[in-house]
């Protein structure tokens, strides 16, 4: 039977970039559970961890004190991991990749992201900031069996 | 973040990492190693990865940006010992055959 949430798991920690290492810890063990073989674990160890950097460093320009709610939920048929947090939000149409080609420093988040994850979707919720949900299909071999 | 810097040859250094270089650590890993490609006398940088177990994007712009100006001093730059994880990541960004990446510090020194 695949590993599945019977309800969410939250987890919460301050902007601190000190604090990652928690929410990378809690990916790589639900991704390894839920059945991603170690290079796609690794993905979105990665890619997770981008998301919440990039939280910490636009969202809440650096400063410490701001939230992130990171949220794991897993089914039958796939890994969803929400971030939320209560910053200040940007227009995801303007979030771009950089050219892989053109070697500079920075742009590579968001490709790391979108490399692990079958989908990202950004919302504004009323009450503020920006919630992320990234989803991961789950492989077709582990899928339930009806 | 644990970083030994040493000189192991005239002009050669060894810039030695120990830990996760993330967002929280790759600025004490920038102001270690970029000050090195300022120094006329340095002909060679080697960073040991082989106590590295994870690197973000923020890891990988100190070496992008190490790259750039060990390019404008003519200084080699060698990446090594980048366990499975870092590799792939380095793999993810297309960066990979960008560095010169040996699987060994230690090999390096004794080939030299």
């Amino acid at each position: 039977m695949p590993f599945t949430l019977q309800s969410p798991v939250m987890l919460e920690i301050p902007a601190d970039p000190a604090c990652l290492f928690i929410v990378r810890a809690a990916v790589g063990k639900i991704a390894e559970k839920f059945g991603l073989h170690s290079k796609e674990e690794r993905r979105c160890v990665l890619a997770v961890d981008e998301a919440c950097a990039n939280v910490i460093r636009h969202a809440y320009g650096n400063v410490p004190s701001g939230r992130i709610i990171v949220t794991f939920d897993v089914s039958a048929e796939n890994l969803e991991i929400r971030i939320r947090d209560f910053g200040q939000a940007s227009d995801p149409a303007t979030f771009k990749p950089r050219d892989l080609a053109d070697v500079r420093p920075g742009g590579l988040g968001l490709h790391f992201m979108r490399s692990a994850f079958d989908e990202l979707r950004y919302e504004s919720p009323p009450d503020g900031g920006t919630l992320l949900t990234m989803v991961k299909f789950r492989p077709k071999e582990e899928a339930f069996s009806h | 973040m644990n970083i030994q810097v040493a000189e192991k040859k005239p002009g050669v250094f060894l810039v030695a990492l120990d830990g996760d270089l993330d967002m929280s650590t790759s600025p004490q890993v920038r102001n270690a190693h970029l000050p090195i490609f300022r120094n006329k006398k340095v002909s060679h940088i080697v960073v040991d990865l082989s106590g590295v177990s994870y690197i973000d994007s923020s890891g990988i712009a100190t070496f992008v940006e190490g790259l750039q100006l060990s390019r404008k001093g003519n200084i080699r730059f060698t990446l090594a010992g980048a366990g499975e994880t870092v590799e792939s990541i380095f793999d993810l960004a297309y960066l990979k055959n960008v560095f010169e990446m040996v699987p060994d510090a230690s090999r390096l020194f004794h080939g030299e």
